[in-house]
C-alpha cells in the first residue's frame, strides 16, 4: 500500500449526473481551475444512469415557469420544500438541457424542431448513452479522473472541509486529495432496508445499487447539518422488475386498478387530484388497497393499442431493459393485461424526495468548503436528471469562487494516518486470519433491523415510536462491531465500507422518523401514532448534526419559508 | 444469473489490460480470469441488470438473463449496435422461439480496447 498525494484546485467526489456537469461547469468558468473527479466506479457508466434514461424529468414545456414549478413540486411534497431551492434550480434546466443536446444527447421533437413533451415537465429522449455523453463531456473539460477510488472521508480540520481520502480498489492505494474546495455528488442510499428480490435478483433494484450513502455518511462523520432524512423515497414499480412506472402511467395514461377493478386512486383520493395526487400518495395508495386485502394492484394498460405496446418497450430499452426480456420471458402482453405494481424496498435521496445536506442556495453546505449537489443534498426534491445537472452548476459556480480565495489547507499528518488505519482494518484483519463478520452478513443484519423495526416493506412502511426506539437500540450496536469487519480483497473491502456508511445513515434515519410527530408524507413514512398531517406544529424541516466527538446525533427544526405564493396544497 | 459470459466468443479484447466491460461494470463486477484472461462475473448477486457492458462488448460475448425467479427459461434479449453506432437493435427473442426487433435511436461514443487508469500502474491491473 502506497499513499497517492493529489493538489486539485475543486475536488468532485462523485462523477454521475451532478458531478460530470460540475466539472465542465468549473472547466469553462473558470479556466484557471484544476479539477479531479474522486469515482468509485468508472465515469463513463457509473451511478444512476448506467442503464441509460428516456426521459428528462423535471423540464419546464411551453406556459410553465419556474413559478409553477415550485407550485407543483410543494403539491407534490405536501407542501413542504426549500422554494428558494427548487427556484433557483428550475431557472437551469433549459440551460443544462441544451448543453447536453449540444454534447450529442438525441431529443425527441416534432417537425417543427420543438421538443416532445409528455406531461408538464418531460420531455423523451434517447437516452441509452447519456452517461458516457456526459462523462466524455466532462474529460474533455479537462477533468483529472481517479477512477476506482472509493471515497472514504473529508480532510476536516477546525469544521472546514480541504479535500477527500478515498481508497483505490485497483491498487489498494490511499488517495488523499487535498482540495481549496470539494463538491460532495456521491448520490443517495439504496440497501438501508431489505431488497424487494432475494437470491440472485437482490440487486434488482430501482435506485442504483452501488449508491450506498457514502456522500451522507461522510457529512455525518463531518458533523455536517442534514435535513429531511424521514422522508424517504418508496416508489411505485412494477412488480418484480422494479422498473419506473412514469414510462407506463404517463407515457400512456394508465390508472391503478385493484384485484376488484377499481379505479381507487380516483374514488379514494379525488380530493389530492386521483391519479395526479402527490408521489407519497400514489404510493400510499396501493398500499392501503394490498394491506387491506384488494391486491394485487395494476396500472391499466389494456386500452393501449398493439403500437403503443411497442412503443412502450421501446421507450423501456431506452432506460431498463430487463423490463422488456421480463414479459417476453414471462408471456405478458402490456395491451391485452394490466400491468402489476408494488412498492419498492426505502431509498433515502434528495433527488425525489428531499434528504441530504442542509445547504444555501448556492449550495454550500454547513462545512466550510463543501459544497453538495444531486441526490446527496438537501431540501430540493423533483430534481430528477436535469435538476442534478442544475445543482452540479450552481455547485460549481460556487466552489469556483470559494477556490479562487482559499489556499489549501495544512492537513496534519495524524488525521490521514487515523483515516488509513480505519480504511485497510478489514483487509488487515482478513490477513491476520482473525474470525470476523463479511459485510455481507452485516448488511443482511441492517437491513433485517431496518426492515422489521423501523418500517419496512413487511410492515407496510408504517413507523412508531415504540418500533423505532427498538431499531435504535439495535442499530447502536453496530458502530460497535465495525471492528470485527473482514474483507478479503480490494472489492470486499468497498463493499466494507459501503456497509459501515449506510449504518451511518440509517441512526441518522431513525432519529429522523422518531423527531417528526406527524404523517406528512402518507406511505414513505406513516405514522401510527400520529396519523395525520399537522402544519401548526410541524410545517418545518427536521434537521441534524452528529457531534464529532460523542458521537451523539442532535436533532432539531429549521423553519420553511413561503416563496412562491398560493395554497400549498394545489399543483397550480 | 444477470450476466453471462460467454467464453468461446471472448477474445479478451486481444489482451486489454483493462477491457471495456470491465470499465462499463458500475458495481466493479466483471473481472479477468488470472488464468485465460477472459472474463468472469465476480457475484451475480451484486448485478444490477443495468446492461453497459453487454452492450459494450465488441464480441457480442456477454449476454444479459433475467434472474429465473424472474422470468422463464429461455427467453432473450440481445442488443446489437450498428456499425454507424447512432442506432441499436435490440432482438427480442421470446419462449417460443419467436422474434421481435427494435432498433432505436441513440449515439454510442467509440471505446478503446484498453485504458490506462489514473494512479495505477499497469502491473497493478493486468494479468
Amino acid at each position: 500500500m502506497e499513499q497517492n498525494i493529489i493538489e486539485t484546485d475543486i475536488l468532485i467526489i462523485g462523477g454521475g449526473t451532478a458531478g460530470c456537469l460540475a466539472a465542465v461547469e468549473v472547466r469553462e468558468r473558470f479556466p484557471n481551475l484544476s479539477v479531479t473527479i474522486m469515482e468509485k466506479a468508472h465515469i463513463d457508466r457509473s451511478g444512476c444512469l448506467a442503464g441509460g434514461m428516456n426521459a428528462i424529468n423535471a423540464y419546464l414545456n411551453p406556459g410553465e415557469t419556474p413559478e409553477s414549478f415550485v407550485k407543483y413540486v410543494r403539491f407534490d411534497s405536501c407542501g413542504l420544500i426549500r422554494e428558494d431551492l427548487v427556484l433557483s434550480m428550475s431557472k437551469l434546466f433549459e440551460y443544462c438541457v441544451k448543453k447536453v443536446e449540444k454534447w450529442g444527447l438525441p431529443i425527441l421533437c416534432d417537425e417543427k424542431g420543438n421538443y416532445i413533451p409528455r406531461g408538464r415537465w418531460n420531455i423523451k429522449i434517447n437516452g441509452e448513452s447519456l452517461k458516457p455523453i456526459i462523462a466524455k463531456a466532462a474529460k474533455n473539460a479537462g477533468t483529472k479522473v481517479l477512477n476506482w477510488v472509493v471515497a472514504t472521508n473529508y480532510l476536516v480540520v477546525d469544521g472546514k472541509v480541504g479535500g477527500a481520502v478515498g481508497v483505490s480498489i485497483r491498487n489498494g492505494n490511499l488517495f488523499i486529495v487535498k482540495a481549496k474546495a470539494t463538491i460532495i455528488a456521491t448520490g443517495g442510499a439504496a440497501g438501508i432496508y431489505k431488497p424487494n428480490n432475494a437470491h440472485d435478483a437482490q440487486h434488482k433494484t430501482w435506485y442504483c445499487p452501488y449508491n450506498t450513502g457514502a456522500g451522507f455518511a461522510m457529512g455525518i462523520r463531518a458533523g455536517a447539518e442534514m435535513t429531511s432524512f424521514e422522508m424517504r423515497y418508496i416508489g411505485l414499480r412494477v412488480k418484480d422488475t422494479i422498473a419506473p412506472t412514469g414510462t407506463i402511467a404517463l407515457g400512456v395514461g394508465a390508472p391503478q386498478i385493484n384485484s376488484k377493478g377499481e379505479k381507487f386512486m380516483a374514488t379514494k383520493y379525488a380530493h389530492i387530484g386521483g391519479d395526479g395526487a402527490p408521489t407519497p400518495y400514489r404510493s400510499h395508495g396501493p398500499i392501503q388497497e394490498i394491506k387491506e386485502g384488494r391486491g394485487p394492484v395494476y396500472l391499466d394498460t389494456r386500452h393501449i393499442t398493439s403500437q403503443q405496446a411497442r412503443d412502450l418497450k421501446s421507450a423501456f430499452l431506452d432506460m431498463y431493459p430487463s423490463m422488456v426480456l421480463y414479459w417476453a420471458a414471462n408471456e405478458i402482453d402490456p395491451s391485452k393485461e394490466p400491468v402489476e405494481v408494488q412498492t419498492t424496498e426505502p431509498y433515502i435521496v434528495g433527488g425525489h424526495t428531499q434528504s441530504g445536506y442542509w445547504i444555501d442556495v448556492n449550495r454550500k453546505t454547513t462545512l466550510d468548503g463543501l459544497y453538495a449537489a444531486g441526490d446527496v443534498s438537501g431540501g430540493a426534491p423533483y430534481k430528477f436528471v436535469s435538476g442534478c445537472w442544475a445543482e452540479g452548476v450552481i455547485a460549481a459556480m460556487n466552489a469556483g469562487e470559494y477556490a479562487q480565495k482559499n489556499e489549501f489547507m495544512e492537513i496534519p499528518a495524524d488525521i490521514i494516518e487515523e483515516e488509513q488505519n480505519r480504511v485497510f482494518a478489514p483487509l488487515l484483519s482478513f490477513t491476520n486470519k482473525k474470525d470476523g463478520i463479511r459485510p455481507y452478513d452485516m448488511e443482511v443484519r441492517l437491513q433485517k433491523i431496518m426492515e422489521e423495526y423501523a418500517g419496512g416493506a413487511a410492515t407496510f412502511y408504517e413507523v412508531s415510536e415504540e418500533r423505532l426506539h427498538v431499531a435504535k437500540r439495535r442499530l447502536s450496536t453496530l458502530p460497535d462491531q465495525f471492528k470485527h469487519l473482514i474483507a478479503e480483497e480490494l472489492h470486499e473491502l468497498m463493499k466494507a465500507h459501503e456497509v459501515i456508511d449506510r449504518v451511518y445513515v440509517a441512526q441518522t434515519l431513525v432519529e429522523h422518523m422518531l423527531y417528526r410527530k406527524e404523517t406528512r408524507w402518507p406511505g414513505y413514512c406513516t405514522r401510527t401514532d400520529y396519523t395525520e398531517r399537522d402544519d401548526e406544529q410541524w410545517l418545518k424541516f427536521v434537521n441534524s448534526r452528529r457531534d464529532v466527538v460523542t458521537g451523539n446525533i442532535e436533532v432539531f427544526t429549521r423553519p420553511y419559508e413561503q416563496i412562491v405564493p398560493g395554497d400549498r396544497y394545489k399543483p397550480r | 444469473m444477470p450476466v453471462v459470459v460467454h467464453a468461446d466468443k471472448c477474445n479478451t479484447c486481444h489482451g486489454s489490460h483493462n477491457p471495456p466491460c470491465v470499465r462499463m461494470c458500475p458495481g466493479d463486477l466483471l473481472m479477468k480470469d488470472p488464468k485465460t484472461g477472459k472474463i468472469l462475473m465476480r457475484d451475480p448477486a451484486e448485478c444490477w441488470d443495468c446492461l453497459p457492458c453487454v452492450k459494450v462488448c465488441p464480441q457480442e460475448a456477454i449476454e444479459f438473463r433475467l434472474s429465473y425467479q424472474l422470468g422463464f427459461h429461455t427467453a432473450r434479449l440481445l442488443p446489437h449496435i450498428h456499425d454507424t453506432r447512432d442506432f441499436i437493435t435490440w432482438e427480442l427473442i421470446d419462449t417460443e422461439g419467436a422474434i421481435d426487433n427494435f432498433t432505436i435511436r441513440t449515439k454510442v461514443l467509440p471505446v478503446e480496447l484498453d485504458e490506462k487508469i489514473e494512479g495505477v500502474a499497469a502491473v497493478d491491473f493486468s494479468i
